[in-house]
């Protein structure tokens, strides 16, 4: 039987067939599982051979078996039918739990029974934003974004100068005091004047962080609004109102590239690309890349590189709602929140600019502790229905689970959020580690290794072309990640992503996709083209084509 | 196939449920999704034919599991409609399918006002609803038996029985709905919401007489009263509650309701395909005067076309089903970003994606537009369409239009993109295959030029000589009993060419599997080894729907590429095999050919897949597809020549590479440019004399009887060196230890006389006729001392003693002689001696210096001798 049918009942019945040959009389019986599976013709041809049967008769059986399956069949189908209407006459089903359950399923699947859909603010804008943006008005756009970007980056350094300005004139006082210890002053009044130090620092703080909010959100609606009005008024090209509004926006631009001209400097980053074929017999071509870089590169601003910042504005811009996609892979501890690390580093990044499409990270992260949380409770449900029906196996599982905080991720799973405001990626994936990766022995079979995995099928399940992975499962080096350590773990990483990437061919029949390797800024340059020099042992790095070679 | 005549295409689209994440089948491998396993299933509705049917043309697949699928559709009385409507049920339910989702707008009308079924596919490929979301049918016509059968009930984990399938009498049910609304001229339970309908549907049970019930709840007694008593009836047999009691399709049919009807009806009958054993001319039916049929004045000359011919030009000619979905709004998706679900667990569940309300059932089909096609083709002229095929086979009907001769310059990938040659190949092929095998010769010149993708599979079925009563054969042949090889055959099956969706469906493993055992039951003296199956790929490809012809092609491939192969101990098959296999390296190119023999870089080590699959596992289908239309022109040699050209793509990274590079660049074969390689091949096969290849294990002769003159292509290029009648003249038999033991190959007298072109007084039998530009230039050197040379030598052969040839590092003692042997080289030189041993080690020699197409006279100088054409040089003066 097959995977996944199910239980099907097969009853078992013989087909008689009488025939005369000469003076004898035969009788052939056949035992038939109904429903039959087989191919008649073929059933016939076997019978034919196996009991050596003469062919005069080969017509007449082939007819009579035809025959009886065919009725038997229809008496299988008839009885199953009126048993089921008999379960309903006698009230063993209700009708109209019956009833209601196809109701459901109409209206949950067709078009035709399903409830008009809601217009939704958010792909009305996507498809407004995505017309505009491959159209002329592209530039406008880019313009109008960059304008609010300055107006951040100007609002975020004042914050920086007063936060300095305070911690400066908190240090001398604190030094006032230190120096006062022990004379006039005890441990308990250094103490009150750190808190209230700290106190005014969190006071300032918050204030600047609402001040960034509310801008944003202001940023925000008067983009979208000027974004839609802009979209009208191209479809009726009469109105000149924005066709002016361009041109001074252009003119404005020129002045600033010509002003902040400065030097922009690559701080050290190396990079190695590849072309890899994929496949025994059908091939696909894959791009892989090695680079040493800071993660936080692909989200960063280059706020010096005038004409670089656009470029790339421009490309993530054109593909934001398209069918290719960059995102690129967090690893994060199991809380979500942006209070530490890395996380904080990014929610840094991630304000400097005002995202216009999404929701600001905060407020997908609120929605991701949500969903969390009612994930949860879903799986609790279903371990507690498996217990019930099942073994008590699963018990262990349902203790440790609840032993834990329910909000808190798990190794290996992960949160997705979305960004236009970032330069080069569109989506981030927070992949939860724990301690365990920073070990020298993890194995293909690692929750981090299955999270990269699910990645990647997100991946190809929602067009994200270009994916960035840091190579050696960490973000920062230390002591311990040693020479032998880093080879050991990029060995296993391509290895294991070598792997998903030929499983995805079956998941998306071979869409050519960049996979960015990242490892950390501080590994030596010797390590680093060691490493490159593993990438084509464990690839296939495809030919180069050689033009000289005439045979 | 039915032309077109004024039908239309229709494309409609559904989503197919998505898998769970990860769940792996009882044999360890990922489930196939289910859009595959739709596909898979798809295919029998193809050949579903009947004029009370839309036919199903073609099915793809989108991104994410979306199905596209075209059908052809076209545009009275009660009595007749549901007489009709029963023929088609009746003939589906005959193929084992449900229509199931029998609802008016699934009744068409075609262009004479008959009707036709569409959308009967559906249930049966979805395997009856489960690899759906959406439910199959439509409330108001769901026969009560559907209702509790056909639902699982929702959000209920612990259930996980699927539905049960529908028997043929609920379309029966459905029809009677139908033929009610008809009668009373409005629709049935309109008032009603899904649930009140399915509700009101079940309690119809208790009631005696459905249809004065309907009748009541409608307020339309009055009309149902006034009814004919045969329609009444009919309502009444159609909608009966109980299913053993309601007849089925069959059964109405012959029902005496119909006798004022039935009679205008002809029973339809299956033409006869082209390899099967019933007289395909059986029921033509010529007029009296045949000057009748030119008067039929037609300009629709594409309409006379079969639907399937049209969608394949339609496609070609920038039909993209997926965009003119897109454009009718049919097909609307969101943009990918904001789709993505929030959170991901570790074993793959998503959370937090809303639910697409594109993946919605929209039923609506879409109705395809030929305009573009008509457009393109507006400049064929008529005569494009019907060639002439007269006796005189010189003049092959070039549809004469400039645009196509400039076309068949260009390279075989856009020559396969063009509509308008595509056309003019296809109708071609189309009408030399109606006439196969009569027109057999015809079909090899035409093949030569290009084989219209359409038409493959006939057409390589034609080009092997297939005949006979195959379908019958293939039913004979036991595929169900277990075998000792069925373990082997299930573990090779999910890997053989599965990034093909065809046939990593469900339905194509089962294909596999029947044709595979067919072929190993039918050939009780050979084994399966590891690459039958994937030999076996391309040939279920192209004939899906007909396994039979699968197999016979297969059946007729191997013994004529592969004789043997397939031996319990094919060791000395194979290893004779490859050791011609490097003497032709050698023989064309001697500097890879030394380089690979001195880092002992053997074929053994990579060739044997090439071979024992006929390249099959190496390439991907659109490859092996282009190589084969060559291969199957070439006779049993011709795989040498693409192993040689294979390698001499891999010329350059060979030579700068030792033994253990070289072993990786085998075991992961780097992309290959068949087109380049299918072009050196053949160039290389025509530097190739034709004993060179000469096999003591290839297949013998066959018998005169078995060959009659009509079926035997007349071409020097197909024959077999076997093939040709064997003479004294011919190669003879040698150990396998001494042909290793020889780097070049060896050539038999016939073949030197005959590129020497002399003239054998004693055999008039010889082939004289070739013409000299095609014949290779060559050099023959006698390697004889030179007094055995004056006393008699082949004309125009030099003389180079062995013993005083070579200086003691190998090189060529300088002399006019040698002088010689440089200007010719580039051309055939052949060793000719006393002993075979010396020639063979002088030609080794010179292959080791570099000197290409070297080879040995077999036999040496005494083979000569017999016919009399040695010379004696006049004395030197």
């Amino acid at each position: 039987m097959k995977p996944g049918k199910g239980k099907a009942v097969y009853t078992e019945r013989d087909f008689i067939y009488k025939f005369n040959a000469g003076s004898q009389s035969f009788n052939l019986t056949v035992p038939l599982h109904f429903p039959v599976q087989e191919n008649l013709d073929h059933l016939h041809g076997r019978l034919m051979l196996l009991h050596d049967l003469p062919c005069f008769i080969e017509q007449d059986l082939k007819k009579s078996l035809c025959q009886f399956v065919e009725e038997e069949t229809i008496k299988d189908f008839d009885r199953e039918a009126e048993q089921a209407l008999e379960a309903v006459r006698s009230g063993e089903v209700d009708a109209g739990t019956l009833a209601n359950a196809w109701m459901k399923s109409y209206t949950e699947t067709t078009l035709e029974h399903s409830r008009p859909e809601e217009p939704n603010w958010d792909e009305d804008f996507a498809d407004i934003y995505h017309d505009l943006i491959h159209s002329p008005a592209s530039e406008t756009l880019l313009n109008l974004e960059h304008n609010y970007f300055v107006s951040i980056s100007e609002l975020l350094g004042e914050r920086d100068v007063e936060l300095k300005k305070l911690r400066e004139r908190q240090g001398l006082e604190m030094d006032k005091v230190m120096q006062e210890l022990g004379k006039s002053l005890s441990d308990q009044d250094v103490n009150s004047v750190a808190a209230q130090h700290f106190e005014s620092q969190q006071i300032l703080e918050n204030k600047w962080s609402t001040e960034l909010k509310q801008l944003s959100t202001i940023q925000k609606q008067e983009y979208q609004e000027w974004v839609i009005k802009l979209h009208q008024d191209l479809k009726n090209p009469n109105n000149s109102f924005i066709s002016e509004e361009i041109k001074v926006q252009q003119s404005h631009l020129q002045e600033s590239t010509e002003s902040s001209r400065s030097l922009y400097e690559e701080h050290g980053q190396l990079e190695e690309s590849f072309t890899i074929h994929l496949g025994a017999q059908l091939k696909t071509m894959h791009n892989l890349r090695l680079l040493r870089a800071d993660m936080l590169d692909f989200c960063r601003h280059k706020r010096n590189h005038r004409s670089g910042v656009k470029l790339h504005r421009l490309q993530t811009a054109l593909s934001l709602y398209s069918a290719s996609l960059c995102g690129l892979v967090l690893l994060v501890d199991n809380r979500i929140n942006s209070y530490s690390g890395i996380k904080r580093d990014f929610a840094t990044v991630c304000q400097e600019c005002t995202d216009f499409h999404f929701p600001q990270l905060q407020e997908q992260l609120d929605v991701v502790q949500q969903v969390v949380l009612y994930a949860r409770a879903q799986r609790n449900q279903k371990v507690k229905h498996q217990q019930d029906t099942s073994s008590e196996n699963e018990a262990r599982d349902k203790v440790k689970s609840s032993e834990r905080n329910q909000s808190n991720l798990l190794p290996g799973e992960f949160y997705v959020t979305r960004h236009s405001n970032l330069s080069e990626c569109h989506v981030v994936f927070h992949l939860c580690v724990d301690d365990n990766v920073r070990s020298g022995n993890i194995t293909a079979r690692d929750p981090a290794i299955m999270g990269l995995r699910n990645i990647l099928k997100v991946c190809c399940t929602h067009d994200i072309t270009t994916i960035n992975i840091p190579l050696l499962l960490v973000h920062e080096m230390s002591e311990e990640m040693t020479i032998p350590w880093c080879l050991k773990r990029a060995e296993l990483v391509f290895k294991c992503v070598k792997g998903f990437m030929m499983e995805m061919v079956s998941w998306d029949g071979g869409v050519s996709r960049t996979v960015q390797f990242l490892v950390s800024q501080n590994i030596s340059e010797e390590m680093f083209y060691q490493l490159s020099n593993m990438l084509p042992q464990i690839f296939r790095v495809s030919s180069t084509l050689t033009l000289t070679s005439k045979r | 196939m039915p032309p077109l005549k004024d039908a239309k295409l229709g494309a409609f689209t559904f989503f197919a449920s998505a898998l769970p994440h990860d769940v792996c089948g009882s044999n360890g491998l990922p489930l196939t999704p289910n859009s595959i396993k739709i596909l898979g299933r798809f295919q029998i509705l193809k050949t579903i034919v009947h004029p009370r049917l839309c036919q199903y043309v073609d099915i793809s697949r989108g991104k994410h599991g979306k199905i596209n699928f075209i059908m052809y559709r076209s545009s009275m009385k009660v009595l007749q409609l549901a007489f009709e409507v029963l023929q088609g049920l009746e003939y589906i339910n005959r193929h084992h399918m449900v229509h199931r989702a029998l609802s008016p707008h699934n009744i068409l009308l075609d262009g004479e006002g008959h009707i036709k079924l569409s959308k009967f596919g559906l249930y049966y490929i979805t395997d009856h609803g489960a690899d759906v979301d959406f439910p199959i049918g439509y409330p108001s016509y769901l026969a009560p038996e559907v209702i509790p059968q056909g639902i699982v009930k929702p959000k209920d984990p612990t259930q996980h029985e699927r539905p049960r399938p529908s028997g043929p009498k609920s379309d029966v049910w459905s029809l009677g709905v139908i033929l009610f609304q008809l009668c009373v001229g409005r629709k049935l339970f309109q008032s009603l919401d899904i649930a009140e309908k399915l509700k009101f549907v079940l309690t119809l049970g208790c009631v005696d007489d459905i249809v004065t019930v309907l009748a009541e709840e409608h307020g339309c007694v009055e009309v149902i009263k006034n009814l004919p008593e045969n329609v009444l009836t009919l309502l009444r047999k159609c909608l009966t509650y109980h299913p053993s009691k309601r007849p089925s399709a069959a059964e109405l049919l012959s029902s005496n309701v119909f006798s004022a009807v039935s009679s205008g009806y002809v029973p339809f009958r299956q033409p006869a395909s082209l390899f099967s054993s019933a007289l395909r001319c059986a029921d033509l039916d010529l007029p009296e005067d045949i000057s009748r049929l030119c008067e039929d004045e037609n300009n629709d000359f594409l309409g006379e076309r079969s639907i399937e011919e049209v969608y394949y030009l339609w496609c070609l000619a920038g039909g993209d089903l997926e965009k003119e979905l897109v454009s009718k709004g049919i097909i609307k998706s969101k943009p990918p970003v904001c789709t993505l679900p929030n959170l991901l667990l570790e074993d793959g569940e998503s959370f937090g994606q809303g639910r697409d309300r594109s993946f919605l059932l929209d039923d609506t089909t879409v109705t395809l537009s030929l305009c573009q096609l008509l457009n393109r083709l507006k400049d064929v002229p008529g005569e494009a369409f019907y060639p002439l095929l007269g006796e005189d086979q010189s003049n092959v009907p070039h549809s004469g239009s400039n645009t196509e001769l400039s076309t068949s310059t260009l390279p075989l990938i856009i020559r396969e993109r063009d509509t308008e040659y595509q056309l003019n190949r296809i109708v071609l092929f189309d009408r030399l295959l109606k006439a196969y095998p009569y027109k057999k010769n015809l079909i090899w010149k035409e093949a030569r030029v290009d084989i219209p993708p359409l038409l493959r599979g006939l057409t390589w079925a034609a080009l092997l000589g297939v005949e006979g009563a195959i379908q019958e054969k293939y039913d004979a042949t036991d595929k169900d009993t277990p075998i000792p090889t069925d373990r082997q055959i299930e573990v090779d099956i999910p890997r053989c060419h599965q990034y093909d969706e065809l046939l990593s469906s469900p339905e194509g493993h089962a294909k596999f599997r029947r044709v595979l055992k067919a072929w190993v039951v039918s050939h009780p003296n050979l084994v399966y080894w590891q690459g039958l199956d994937s030999l076996c790929a391309p040939f279920l490809y192209l004939n899906f729907n007909n396994e039979a012809l699968a197999y016979a092609c297969m059946c007729a491939f191997i013994p004529k590429y592969l004789y043997n192969f397939f031996l319990k101990d094919n060791s000395h098959v194979i290893q004779e095999y490859l050791t011609v296999f490097s003497q032709m390296i050698a023989f064309h190119d001697p500097e890879l050919s030394n380089h690979l023999n001195e880092i002992g870089f053997i074929p053994d080590l990579y060739a044997i897949p090439w071979f024992l699959t006929m390249f099959t596992h190496v390439f991907p289908l659109h490859k092996i597809f282009h190589l084969w239309d060559t291969l199957l022109l070439g006779n049993a040699s011709f795989p040498f020549c693409i192993g040689v050209a294979i390698l001499q793509q891999l010329r350059v990274r060979l030579l700068s590479n030792g033994f253990n590079e070289c072993i990786l660049l085998f075991s992961d074969l780097p992309e290959i440019d068949i087109e380049r390689c299918v072009r050196e091949s053949i160039n290389l096969f025509c530097w190739t004399p034709k004993s060179a290849t000469y096999r003591q294990h290839a297949q013998s002769p066959k018998t005169a009887g078995d060959c009659n003159g009509m079926n035997k292509p007349a071409s020097g290029f197909t024959v077999d060196y076997q093939d040709s009648t064997k003479t004294d003249l011919g190669r003879e038999i040698i150990q396998l230890s001494e042909l290793k033991s020889e780097v070049s190959p060896r050539i038999s007298a016939e073949d030197l006389i005959d590129l020497c072109e002399l003239t054998v007084p004693s055999h008039g039998k010889m082939n004289i006729k070739k013409t000299k530009s095609s014949k290779p230039k060559l050099l023959v050197v006698d390697i004889r001392n030179s007094e055995d040379f004056n006393r008699g030598h082949i004309p125009g052969s030099i003389n180079m003693p062995f013993g005083s040839a070579f200086t003691a590092d190998g090189e060529l003692v300088p002399g006019p002689a040698s002088a010689t042997l440089q200007s010719f080289k580039g051309k055939v030189i052949v060793s000719v001696g006393h002993v075979s041993s010396n020639s063979a080690e002088f030609a080794a020699h010179l292959v080791k210096l570099g000197y290409p197409r070297v080879c040995i006279l077999d036999g040496g100088i005494n083979k000569m001798k017999p016919t009399g054409l040695l010379t004696v040089p006049s004395p030197q003066i």
